[in-house]
């Protein structure tokens, strides 16, 4: 990215002007019509079939996880039954640090737990600026030549499932590795300068290197490694959201097999949406293999009011975000 | 009079016809509607009952069809219109566009590398991908690349455009169209050999909704060491080597509703393939669920004999009702035991089906262009008693086309549709001296 986020050409000279870069960007609609045709899209936030809070049974994941611990819990449920080889995701790798990553096993898979907001909530460091967001892609980018696989699971933001999607329509390179998509819910990313991490510390009270973790339901949650939790509204940080996602408008990975986040559900849960086949199928065998499991309810009813508040919240965040732009 | 000889396929009856007549020095004219020659035969990993390596044997004939001065191949190319009689065809051929100069390319493979865009590689029977600029396979002959008009995204988007980029040779054109050819030839072979089954007898057993469930010829693809696994045994659901195997014969043959005849070479590659499987992975169970026995060709009997006997492989007489998928994906065959007189199910692996072969798509539509008949299953009536001549004189059939059989026997057929082609053109040769 350029200074003012607009993307710039990391070598001139290696581009062949394809145009397919052009073709795959989200804020260009030329693959829309198709990919929402292929998704059978509907208003506010694409089909969905099924709604549900859950969280993982694996407590070693609920010690490290951001919300419920779903995410890695599906991960470790492909893993270990085969179905994928990798997974893309974002490795901790210091304070506000995280790399995009394949992960290959168990352990990489932990490491990288508490990321199921990768994009959203952890910080990696791009040159001298600070940025929230995780170029998972570029993970896949690298992996193209070297592997050769079918079977990858990505976990993304909205943008970057969205763009995966737009390149299984091409049927462009390496799209066709991923065979599983789990997208977050997203609000915006962040990026700043040294000089702006010094504002952001004082609006925390703290320095980055004591923050634990970072989280996004209804405003910015901030979790010290003393426990303490700082909530900061949108608005005291709106300044520092990426360009790009100032241009964003979708909210809950509309295209993606299952979409996650926090937002809608207890402390402690995730909230999940099943949108495809290959996602119902997914979280099915992982629930009935018992790595993760719902929010037990008392009744029918309540079951039913916490899945309409779920959806309400959730429908709330796509509205704020879509108005936003507009 | 022409003395040229024009024969439709490029399988190995195609190509054992071809050798046959360029070598007695009739002019062939040899017609492959796919990238490549080699046809079923090069998709194979063995051949029954020897288990010789398939592509072994195919490979120096595709080599010897390619460099023999008396044969004329044209790939990529169907027959659009035949006209006149024995000793004088007039034929339209349509030579489709690949979008590759043939003469400039050198298969070198730069463009593949470069090529952005993977579809399903249909030589591979989808199990793998291939780039939208592709080589027909491994062995192709030949060796030129041929551009994908349904997936390059030059052709359909007008994006792209890297394979001509990267091409030292400049061997690409974009703008290249389909052409015509004309060619006179004094008798005609068909070989245009077999296509699966359609695909509701598949479906029935649960074909393409319960991924661990898959054709003869996906299992061959499996297990060939230039196929998609590397001839390991991976399952498509989770590619776990699978361990315990179902082979599911007359799916669709000798079923009154669909294929009424014996296809009659499933009883035999089941048996290979399951020998294969223990090969590949000792220790691994194969179950043969077959209706009846057909193993009467030289050797079979003891070939099965000898899968019985020395890879442990079980032969389950009984027709197979339905398969349905437990949860870890595995299929679960429920069957009828007819030595037990009992419902039985059995949980697998991996179940393989044996498709009715069927003749391949388009006959009955050539069998138009040809003006000849077919017979009562869509294979062209041929007089068994004339070396494949069909109902129309100077036109032959051999190969599977002709009526169910295996590559030894097609081979012999060829030889005798050869034979039988070119005792018209060399009659031709004779009239023509004499006048």
């Amino acid at each position: 990215m350029s200074p003012d986020g607009v993307p710039r050409y990391s070598d001139e000279d290696k581009c062949l002007k394809c145009g397919l870069c052009y073709s795959i960007c989200t804020q260009v609609e030329e693959l829309d019509q198709e990919l929402l045709e292929k998704f059978n899209w509907i208003p506010p936030m694409g089909r969905y079939e099924r709604v549900a809070s859950a969280r993982t049974t694996n407590y070693e994941v609920r010690n490290v996880c951001t919300d419920g611990g779903v995410v890695t819990s599906l991960l470790m449920y492909m893993l270990d039954y085969n179905l994928i080889e990798g997974a893309v995701v974002s490795r901790f790798v210091g304070p506000f640090n995280r790399v995009p990553m394949i992960a290959t096993d168990r352990k990489d898979i932990l490491s990288s737990a508490g990321s199921d907001f990768s994009a959203s909530t952890h910080v990696g460091v791009v040159g001298d600026e600070y940025s929230t967001y995780s170029p998972g892609a570029f993970a896949l980018k690298d992996l193209a030549g070297s592997m050769r696989t079918s079977r990858l699971a990505l976990v993304g933001t909205p943008c970057q499932i969205h763009t995966i999607g737009k390149m299984q329509c091409l049927n462009i390179v390496p799209s066709d590795m991923v065979k599983y998509t789990i997208g977050l819910f997203c609000m915006e990313n962040f990026a700043f300068s040294p000089l702006a991490k010094q504002e952001i510390e004082s609006k925390i009270g703290a320095t980055m290197d004591e923050i634990r973790k970072l989280n996004i339901k209804d405003d910015l949650t901030v979790t010290l490694n003393d426990g303490k939790s700082v909530h900061i509204p949108f608005d005291a940080i709106h300044d520092f959201a990426r360009p790009a996602c100032l241009r964003c408008t979708e909210f809950a990975s509309d295209f993606a097999d299952i979409s996650v986040g926090g937002l809608g559900s207890l402390d402690g849960y995730t909230t999940v949406l099943i949108r495809t086949d290959t996602g119902q199928s997914v979280y099915q065998s992982a629930l009935r293999l018992g790595y993760i499991e719902e929010m037990a309810y008392e009744s029918y009813r309540e079951k039913s009011d916490s899945q309409m508040q779920m959806i309400t919240r959730i429908i709330d965040f796509v509205k704020q975000k879509r108005m936003r732009k507009t | 009079m022409s003395t040229d000889v024009m024969i439709i396929g490029g399988g190995i009856a195609g190509i054992q016809a071809s050798l046959d007549l360029a070598d007695m020095g009739v002019k062939v004219h040899l017609i492959e509607r796919e990238p490549g020659i080699g046809g079923h035969m090069a998709q194979l990993d063995k051949t029954f009952p020897t288990n010789d390596c398939a592509i072994c044997i195919l490979s120096p004939k595709m080599a010897d069809c390619f460099s023999h001065p008396n044969i004329n191949m044209m790939t990529y190319s169907e027959v659009k219109s035949v006209e006149g009689e024995a000793g004088s065809f007039d034929v339209m051929v349509t030579k489709k566009a690949r979008y590759v100069k043939e003469d400039e390319c050198t298969g070198c493979g730069e463009c593949v590398e470069k090529c952005p865009t993977r579809v399903p590689d249909e030589f591979n029977m989808g199990l793998s991908n291939r780039k939208a600029i592709y080589l027909y396979f491994l062995q192709t002959v030949p060796r030129v690349m041929t551009i994908d008009k349904n997936s390059c995204l030059k052709l359909t988007r007008d994006r792209c455009g890297i394979c001509q980029q990267v091409c030292d040779k400049d061997a690409i054109d974009y703008e290249q169209q389909d052409q015509d050819i004309h060619l006179s030839v004094g008798a005609i072979i068909l070989a245009t050999g077999f296509s699966l089954v359609d695909a509701l007898p598949l479906q029935r057993y649960g074909y393409s909704k319960i991924q661990n469930v898959i054709t003869s010829l996906e299992y061959e693809r499996l297990s060939c060491a230039s196929g998609p696994t590397g001839g390991h045994l991976e399952r498509p659901s989770d590619h776990k080597v699978a361990k315990r195997l179902a082979f599911i014969q007359c799916v669709g043959s000798r079923d009154t509703r669909r294929s009424r005849y014996c296809s009659s070479v499933c009883c035999m590659h089941s048996t290979k393939e399951a020998i294969l499987a223990s090969e590949h992975e000792p220790g691994s169970q194969s179950f043969i669920f077959y209706t009846d026995l057909r193993a009467a060709g030289k050797g079979f009997q003891e070939y099965i004999k000898r899968a019985q006997e020395e890879y442990a492989v079980t032969y389950v007489r009984g027709r197979v009702g339905e398969i349905n998928e437990n949860w870890n994906g595995d299929p679960v065959i429920w069957y009828e035991d007819t030595e037990a007189d009992q419902v039985k199910r059995m949980t697998v692996d991996l179940a393989i089906l044996a498709p009715s072969l069927r003749p391949v798509s388009g006959s009955a539509e050539l069998a138009e262009v040809l003006s000849i008949e077919l017979d009562e299953h869509g294979f062209f009536k041929t007089n068994p008693y004339l070396g494949g001549e069909t109902t129309k004189e100077g036109i032959f059939a051999c190969g599977y086309c002709r009526c169910p059989m295996d590559i030894p026997e097609s081979v012999t057929s060829a030889s005798s549709a050869a034979a039988g082609a070119g005792s018209i053109v060399f009659g031709a040769q004779r009239s023509v001296a004499s006048s």
